[in-house]
């Protein structure tokens, strides 16, 4: 058996707060990971976990991430859930000369020297899910959010790709995060009653809105998902159990549900977020192994040592490559409907046809 | 003036950067491929070449005005200046050489995203504003046409208010602006009352 390099790797997840579930599925995926490549006897590293848990306080995400890159030989963390958090990290990571491996969806426009995504960014999610919900249901849309960056850029998009398709926005609202105060947003979807609702809201709103949706689609059939279902890029299994029966219907794009193959290598990951996790950890320990010393290098170097061994993270725009999957609840569970393979991460909408000149729903009459 | 900002298009779009090797140049270079630019490298002269590109980034520190092809102010597309002494007098020729946007030296790991979208559009603003003022700029040199037609209008039993109104209604008419029509009664091309554009000259 090869000798094993003790090798320190920083994890910032928050365990209590508004998104705690994510957190818990992606930290599911690191720890699974670190058990998988410290028992791989042709491996010559083994991962140390350093945990830091910021409760869901986004002020914390610098200082504890300061404090994995100062107090420990890690170089590479691997965390954050929102957008506002990785912003809010990649100055001490830079600082630092470290790396930070980010491994849920995001709304793109970003390509850091300093960061991995390993998640979806909108050519991976959003775009190609309005694809294929405007044809089906119907180019009047409503756009909700939590207040930040991923619900602004998400809607922006969304208001961009709906107006290109000569549809409409029907109504834009946003809820602070943790926020439960759904009412007003349900009663102006109620009376513009459009074809979907776009929901990028995280934890407590999300779940309170689909909630409420739930009761106001038994009320009024226009609601009910075959008619004008809501739209998530951001739900996976890990929030199922908090959403329940409201979660029927709901319809969602990522690059792995439970139960696809190819992404997952055998696996049976319980989300998307597991298993990008588990794929970024296994992706490091593939590019640390039999590197003596490269513990220490930068992530610009270690990708240029690796180049041309057909690693995961594109060398540009450090996105990966991933099959776009769109999936609806169907008793319980995400059931596939459309899948593409290989969609390569465009994080600023410049590569390939991302937007169509010309409309792209036609009037049949 | 309310334009929507320019965000797409960005793929595939050219940037020079004008500045000697250094890792500034490396390091924005990264950003701009990142963003999916195609980027070339030129010190100390952009040379033709540079008509080619979508946006240049020039060295305000070390530049000079015969490093661009064009005159004083005329670049043909966004400029970023890269600037590393915020000395007054390079700020200024930074201003002067035409500068839609800058990024501060050395460049790290962003800012050339938000610099490429403020300078393209700060860029076209500019543009859209040049081309209004020109037009305006030939309407009131064209004061003297309308006075001109207006007094021939009048000359046939009209009042100075009705031959303005008349006047109006034929620009309408013809589809052209108030000046372009003064200039056809001036010209004599439209002297037939009730002309009716068949004569187009636009």
């Amino acid at each position: 058996m090869t000798e094993k390099r003790r090798i320190e790797l920083g994890s910032l997840y928050s365990l209590s707060g508004s998104y705690a579930l994510i957190s818990e599925a992606c930290r599911t995926g690191v720890l699974a990971a670190i058990a998988a490549v410290n028992a791989d006897p042709a491996l010559d590293l083994e991962f140390v976990a350093v945990e830091r848990d910021p409760q869901g306080n986004v002020d914390l995400y610098g200082p504890l991430c300061e404090e994995i890159l100062r107090d420990s030989s890690a170089r590479h963390v691997i965390g954050c859930v929102t957008s506002w958090s990785r912003k809010e990290v990649i100055p001490t990571i830079e600082k630092h000369g470290g790396a930070l491996w980010y491994a849920v969806p995001y709304e793109g426009f970003e390509a850091s020297d300093h960061v991995v995504y390993t998640h979806a960014c909108p050519n991976q999610h959003l775009l190609p899910l309005l694809n294929w919900v405007l044809p089906q249901f119907g180019p009047r849309g409503f756009l909700t959010g939590s207040n930040y960056i991923w619900g602004w850029e998400m809607n922006r998009l969304a208001r961009e790709r709906i107006t290109l398709a000569g549809g409409e926005v029907l109504g834009e609202r946003y809820l602070p995060i943790g926020s439960r105060e759904i009412d007003r947003m349900i009663e102006e979807i109620r009376v513009s009653r459009p074809d979907f609702v776009l929901n990028s809201m995280i934890g407590p709103s999300s779940y309170a809105f689909m909630q409420a949706y739930r009761a106001l689609g038994e009320a009024d059939a226009h609601f009910r998902p075959e008619r004008c279902p809501i739209l998530s890029c951001n739900l996976t299994e890990c929030e199922l159990p908090a959403l329940g029966e409201a979660a029927e219907g709901l319809i969602a794009a990522g690059p792995y549900f439970r139960g696809a193959t190819g992404l997952a290598g055998g696996h049976d990951f319980g989300s998307s977020h597991e298993a990008r996790a588990y794929a970024s950890v296994m992706e490091l320990a593939r590019l640390l192994a039999h590197r003596e010393g490269s513990e220490t290098w930068s992530l610009a170097q270690l990708l240029a040592a690796d180049s041309g061994a057909g690693g995961i993270v594109d060398a540009e725009t450090h996105h990966t490559v991933l099959p776009v999957i769109i999936a609806q609840v169907r008793e319980g569970a995400f059931k596939t409907v459309q899948r593409t393979e290989r969609v390569a991460g465009d994080p600023y909408l410049t590569r390939g046809r991302n937007f169509p000149t010309a409309p792209m729903l036609r009037v049949v009459s | 003036m309310k334009r929507p900002i320019r965000i797409q298009n960005l793929g595939g779009a050219r940037a020079m950067i004008l500045h000697r090797p250094h890792p500034t140049v490396a390091a924005l270079t990264r950003q701009l491929a990142a963003i999916g630019l195609q980027v070339t490298q030129a010190w100390p002269e952009a040379g033709a070449e540079a008509m080619a590109q979508d946006f240049i980034f020039f060295d305000a520190d070390m530049g000079h005005d015969e490093m661009f092809p064009w005159p004083v102010q005329q670049a043909p597309m966004p400029m970023v200046a890269l600037i590393g002494s915020e000395a007054p007098g390079r700020i200024e020729w930074a201003l002067r050489a035409g500068a839609h946007a800058q990024l501060l030296k050395p460049v790290g790991d962003n800012g050339a995203y938000s610099a490429l979208l403020i300078a393209r559009d700060a860029f076209d603003a500019q543009r859209a504003f040049y081309a209004e003022i020109a037009d305006l700029r030939r309407r009131l040199d064209e004061r003297q046409t309308v006075v001109r037609a207006v007094t021939l209008l009048s000359a046939r039993g009209k009042t100075e208010a009705e031959a303005y109104a008349q006047l109006r209604q034929m620009a309408m008419a013809w589809r052209i602006s108030f000046e372009d029509a003064a200039g056809r009664i001036v010209g004599g091309s439209a002297s037939e009352e009730g002309g009716n554009g068949k004569h187009d000259r636009g």
